[in-house]
């Protein structure tokens, strides 16, 4: 079998489509694919959840099954990050009601580009402090209403492009920018309300 | 393939697999449970279904269109006047109304299943409503110009409950003596300026024509549907002060009084085509 002639530093070099593939011939191959995401899909059912990490992992154990279970349904028309994306966004509203959140608050970190990004668009950069930014940013987020919060996360923390949001929420992208807008809007108004000074 | 294989780096170490514990768990939960990838053909027969649900919704739609353009064109569009009080009336009343909310019904189904598509998410709202009301609007004047606006009407007059109801109001607009509109076959040819009627319900009525010039018995054709504009004078009398063709749409509708031409009276003769501007009206 071609697998056999490939080390796991090779099977690593591989595009997640390439892996998607090899998949299909041998199910150990979805091992690689679960340990590209876990992480990422990881951070993104905390940050728009808030869940706790018991629920999170059951989530994405429910998440990468359907992956799996689907396969034969992605094609090459969107990217397998947008795909998958989408699986969770759409396990995370049918869990929605078992998901509990952390009394303690959202905890993922930001990197620093991330919210210097965020804040930029914003037109919060001003005399900017980007620890303050990052201490600040998720208690904004949590004020919103989850359509505005996950669409900031998916663009600032996330780091998707507009088609990616676009294939991920299943909205044209004439939506998404508008969406963002009004969310970005929402999140002055809240920074005010909070009278978070940066 | 095993795992050990999975496990190996570039230079043939061990990798460490504590980190992928909980993944090597999942892949353990699939092989336990056999689970296998649905099949392609899955997905492509799930991708069919909305696409030829999407093309019939989109042919039945556009069926709708050519029978309304059908009614429409043949709306009394001339008589107006003498049977409503003013042309905004005339056009809200007449307007096909079961046509139409059967076609919005349609458009939907369409917008559904476009929208269902595996990338019709992409499209803008705007663009998801506009094309398969586009669609519909060209294949439906298509399937008018064929004549199967006609044939639709034809084969619903003679067949379908509440047809001069609902399907087509000009029948039952046409159909208020009491309001001195009557429509109806004639069973009898004309003896003594008077021929006898069946109107929509199957009643038969004892037409006269005596108050016009005699050129109007051209219009008393046995077999033929006639709209009348007069007076009731009995409860099974007309006295008519106009008579006019009927247009085309609901002629099918009145076969369904074929029985009236038993014996003694002949069998009743085939339908004349309707000419514009043909035999006229008096």
């Amino acid at each position: 079998m071609l697998l056999l002639d490939k080390s796991a530093a090779e099977i690593n070099k591989l595009t997640d489509e390439e892996l998607v593939k090899l998949t299909l011939e041998n199910q150990d191959i979805f091992l690689y694919l679960m340990d590209r995401y876990k992480q990422k899909l990881s951070n993104y059912i905390r940050r728009i959840t808030n869940a706790n990490q018991e629920d999170i992992e059951d989530t994405l154990q429910e998440v990468f099954i359907k992956v799996y279970l689907n396969l034969n349904d992605f094609n090459d028309d969107l990217k397998f990050s947008s795909w998958i994306y989408r699986i969770t966004h759409n396990q995370v509203i049918s869990n929605h009601r078992k998901l509990k959140a952390r009394p303690e608050g959202y905890a993922v970190d930001i990197d620093d580009q991330a919210a210097k990004n965020l804040a930029a668009d914003i037109d919060i950069i001003g005399s900017i402090d980007i620890q303050i930014v990052k201490r600040n940013i998720f208690k904004i987020l949590d004020k919103l209403d989850e359509k505005y919060r996950e669409i900031l996360i998916l663009k600032f923390l996330e780091e998707k492009n507009y088609q990616e949001i676009s294939d991920i929420l299943k909205k044209p992208m004439g939506t998404v920018a508008s969406l963002l807008n009004k969310a970005k809007q929402e999140f002055r108004l809240e920074l005010k309300k909070q009278n978070i000074k940066f | 393939m095993n795992e050990a294989r999975l496990s190996k780096n570039d230079s043939g170490q061990e990798q460490t697999v504590a980190n992928r514990l909980w993944e090597q768990k999942i892949l353990a939960k699939i092989k336990t449970d056999k689970l296998t990838p649905k099949p392609r053909w899955q997905f492509l027969l799930k991708n069919y279904v909305v696409w030829i649900f999407g093309a019939a919704a989109l042919l039945i739609g556009a069926a709708a269109i050519s029978v309304m353009i059908y009614l429409f064109i043949y709306n009394d569009w001339n008589l107006y006047e003498q049977t409503h009080k003013s042309f905004m009336e005339f056009f809200l009343l007449t307007l096909p109304y079961f046509w139409i909310i059967f076609l919005g019904l349609f458009i939907f189904i369409i917008y559904y299943n476009l929208k269902h598509t595996k990338r019709g998410y992409r499209y803008p709202l705007y663009l998801v409503i506009l094309a398969p009301v586009a669609a519909s609007l060209i294949l439906g004047f298509s399937l008018y110009y064929l004549g199967v606006g006609e044939q639709i009407d034809d084969v619903l007059g003679r067949q379908a409950p509440f047809y001069d109801r609902f399907i087509n109001r000009h029948v039952g607009f046409w159909s208020d003596p009491d309001e001195g509109r009557l429509i109806g076959l004639v069973v009898s040819p004309l003896d003594n300026n008077k021929f006898i009627l069946v109107d929509r319900s199957g009643e038969e009525w004892l037409v006269s024509i005596s108050r016009l010039p005699d050129r109007a018995a051209s219009l008393v054709i046995l077999g033929q549907p006639v709209k009348l504009l007069g007076q009731r004078e009995t409860a099974a009398e007309f006295e008519a002060d106009r008579i006019l063709p009927m247009t085309p749409p609901g002629h099918g509708f009145f076969d369904r009084f074929d029985s009236h031409f038993q014996s003694p009276q002949p069998p009743r003769p085939p339908r004349l085509p309707y000419q514009q501007g043909g035999p006229g009206e008096f």
